[in-house]
């Protein structure tokens, strides 16, 4: 018979008592090792271009009489996608006007537009590297993978360390999280234009700068365009969240609304970032297909 | 103008480890299966001479593709030499240049016409046909001239603003030719350029092509499914079968003594009337089928034993003074002469009393049509006007249906009637 309160050793022995790997203080020493050397470093030369750009661009666009912010977003609209796209963008907006949200909804596509200039100011040349080097892109991939899958709120954490709260640390945590796409997306554009067309591009005695800009580029915009959407979008809901540490615009509508269990301000917020969600995809989707030499099907 | 020496191509892993076994007379397919290298192109070897334009002919996946394009090097040959003849700093080594120099090549010296057109999809017809003007940074005004100049001649000024995926395959096809074209190389390689064109605009482009050609002096390297096409443009054809070049020769010489039975199984379909010349085909009057039968003054008289009633006088030079049949002098025309302005259908009788002289360039198709006009043997004369041999029906026929001429040993031993091809050639 086998007794009960006799545990044979093989199954008691729990091999995680062996070893305990102090994970949390190594990494709590590293954070704080990173900000003690580079917190004046980042706040010197990274902070000051990106809030330059941010309160250009929102000097930019709260400078511009409502109506005439639709008439020019009609305008764009119907240029890149379609006159339905335009109509719709136009109501959309209107309806966020009309909601009272106007100024909150400038300064939340004040951060997307800036957090995307800087996205695809990094991505870009970075994409392009990587499509001529193998070696560069495998290096770069689980890096990518792991920007994209770390959860939206753990960059929070070391951008408030290292920049404090407000637009910038928001815009900055919002900057790494969206990136990835453009980076993938002008690599993948770059890679996958036809073998065909490189070889004629070389016999014709092209640099590899011109068969960059003259070929490559070109026939990958579209690939690359869709990387932007979904930079854009990432971006979009990035910037929500990093109302947290204090960024403005709709999503601290949202959370202010929470905060103070105000349901109805904390939807009207929402309502504004899904409104504005669907204008932004629709019309750069547009962009997307605006590419020169493709059948015209409409 | 190019020299091409030894080069192979072998596609695989480790394409050196396969050299050996190639010297070892290894065939394609042995070493694809116990290897898994692919041999693209095997130890070709020919040169093409300025102004030339050379044909290059043989199968699906016989290498056409693989060896014009070692040329240029977008295929890195395995081994072997490529010289390039530059007009003004002579002969180049294609095979080890460096990169700038590769780039200047392609430039400005070697242009390429795609099997797949490979044409810019995001550029218009006119910006496709100038990109190689861009690249050596020619100013838009000039490139846009040329340019449309380019697409004029192919048929295509029209549609210079619109996008490829616009085009018919064919007028692809026309704009790819007008770009290749359009930089101005000496050297055009061309990949099936006329391949998808219907068959009016391919004559069309066919004789647009040796017109430039000519004007130009420009040099082609052409490859073509299309025998008569190979024949019609180019000065020499070699034929491939499975990575080799297995004969090199002007189409008369393809035409009239295949190398092998492919080759002969190759030109088989030809149409042999614009390419067999009457000096091919001529019986000579200095071979054992003529006999002197008599010598008055300066004149020798030379008559056929199968046919003495026609005496043929050549004087000391050996050209033909007089022309003797029944006891009747004959009256002796120039071929071309007689066929300016006539119909090759009349329902007059045909001339008996004027026999007609052609120089041994002359095609078949003349001589044909040399015989509506008079029933005697053709009289064939080499440039200097000294008259080598007669063409008669018989040899007329034996081209059409054997595509051959008199051989050296039938000419020696004066035999002609029987004209089988011996299929051991
Ligand atoms: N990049 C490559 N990698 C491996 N094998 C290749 C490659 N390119 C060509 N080959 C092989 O080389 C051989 C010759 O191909 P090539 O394209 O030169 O034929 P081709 O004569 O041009 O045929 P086609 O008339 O169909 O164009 C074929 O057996 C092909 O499979
Ligand atoms: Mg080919």
């Amino acid at each position: 018979m086998i007794d009960p309160t006799v545990v044979p050793v093989a199954v008691a022995f729990n091999p995680f008592d062996v070893l305990d790997v102090p994970a949390r203080e190594w990494i709590t020493l590293l954070v704080d090792w990173i900000v003690a050397v580079f917190r004046d470093f980042f706040r010197a030369y990274i902070s000051p271009p990106v809030r330059a750009v941010m309160e250009a661009v929102h000097w930019a666009f709260s400078s511009i009489p409502p109506l005439l912010f639709l008439a020019l977003v009609f305008a764009l609209a119907w240029w890149a996608a379609s006159w339905r796209v335009a109509l719709f963008s136009v109501i959309a907006l209107a309806v966020v006007g009309f909601m009272d949200v106007w100024s909150p909804f400038i300064t939340t596509l004040s951060l997307v537009t800036t957090a995307v200039v800087f996205s695809m100011l990094i991505g870009l040349p970075i994409g392009i590297l990587c499509s001529r080097s193998d070696t560069l892109y495998t290096l770069i991939r689980p890096v990518l993978d792991i920007m994209q899958t770390t959860p939206p709120f753990v960059y929070l954490v070391p951008a408030v360390m290292l920049f404090g709260i407000g637009n910038v640390p928001g815009l900055i945590a919002t900057i790494i999280f969206a990136m990835p796409p453009v980076i993938r997306l002008t690599n993948l554009g770059i890679r996958q234009v036809s073998e065909d067309l490189v070889e004629a591009g070389i016999a014709f005695g092209s640099t590899p700068r011109q068969m960059l800009w003259k070929i490559q580029v070109p026939l990958a915009l579209p690939t690359i365009m869709a990387g932007i959407n979904q930079t854009i979008m990432l971006s979009l809901s990035m910037v929500v969240i990093a109302a947290i540490i204090g960024a403005g615009g709709l999503g601290l509508e949202v959370y202010a609304g929470l905060e103070r269990l105000n349901i109805g301000q904390a939807f009207v917020g929402g309502i504004g970032i899904v409104l504005l969600a669907m204008v932004l995809d629709r019309i750069t989707q547009g962009l997307g297909e605006h590419a020169p030499g493709r059948r015209k099907s409409k | 103008m190019i020299r091409v020496e030894n080069v192979t191509k072998v596609f695989g892993a480790n394409p050196q480890s396969v050299l050996p076994l190639l010297e070892q007379g290894k065939t394609k397919t042995e070493i694809q299966s116990e290897t898994g290298h692919v041999v693209g192109v095997k130890d070709a070897s020919f040169k093409v001479e300025a102004g030339q334009v050379f044909a290059i002919m043989g199968l699906s996946g016989s290498g056409k593709s693989t060896l014009i394009r070692c040329l240029n090097r977008l295929v890195e040959p395995t081994s072997g030499k490529i010289f390039f003849e530059d007009p003004e700093k002579g002969e180049l080594d294609v095979t080890a240049m460096n990169v700038e120099d590769l780039r200047m090549l392609r430039r400005h010296q070697m242009s390429m016409v795609f099997q797949h057109f490979a044409l810019f999809p995001h550029r218009t017809v006119l910006s496709n046909t100038v990109y190689g003007l861009e690249i050596q940074g020619r100013d838009k005004q000039e490139r846009e001239e040329i340019g449309l100049k380019m697409l004029g001649m192919v048929g295509l000024g029209e549609w210079a603003e619109a996008y490829p995926s616009e085009l018919s395959g064919g007028m692809q096809q026309r704009v790819g030719l007008a770009r290749g074209l359009a930089t101005e190389a000496k050297l055009l390689l061309m990949d099936e350029p006329f391949s998808a064109l219907d068959p009016l605009i391919r004559v069309q482009m066919q004789d647009e092509l040796k017109k430039i050609q000519a004007e130009l002096e420009r040099t082609i390297l052409f490859i073509t499914h299309d025998l008569d096409e190979a024949m019609f443009i180019g000065n020499k054809i070699a034929i491939m079968e499975a990575g080799e070049i297995i004969q090199i020769g002007t189409p008369e010489e393809i035409l009239v003594n295949p190398r092998t039975e492919y080759v002969a199984r190759f030109v088989e379909q030809a149409d042999p009337t614009g390419v067999i010349t009457a000096g091919t085909i001529a019986i000579p009057f200095r071979g054992t089928a003529f006999e002197q039968v008599r010598e008055a003054g300066e004149l020798k008289y030379l008559a056929r034993q199968a046919y003495p009633e026609i005496e043929y006088g050549l004087d000391r030079d050996g050209r033909l003074r007089e022309v003797v049949s029944a006891e009747r002098s004959l009256t002796v025309e120039p071929l071309e002469s007689v066929l300016e302005g006539r119909s090759h259908t009349s329902h007059e009788r045909r001339r008996d009393d004027t026999l007609l002289t052609c120089t041994n360039r002359t095609v078949l198709r003349k001589l044909l049509q040399g015989r509506t006009y008079s029933t005697l043997p053709i009289v064939v004369t080499d440039e200097d006007g000294c008259a080598e041999g007669i063409v008669d029906e018989m040899e007329l026929i034996g081209a059409i249906l054997e595509k051959r001429g008199v051989s050296e040993e039938e000419a020696e031993a004066g035999i002609e009637a029987p004209r089988g091809r011996s299929s051991t050639a």
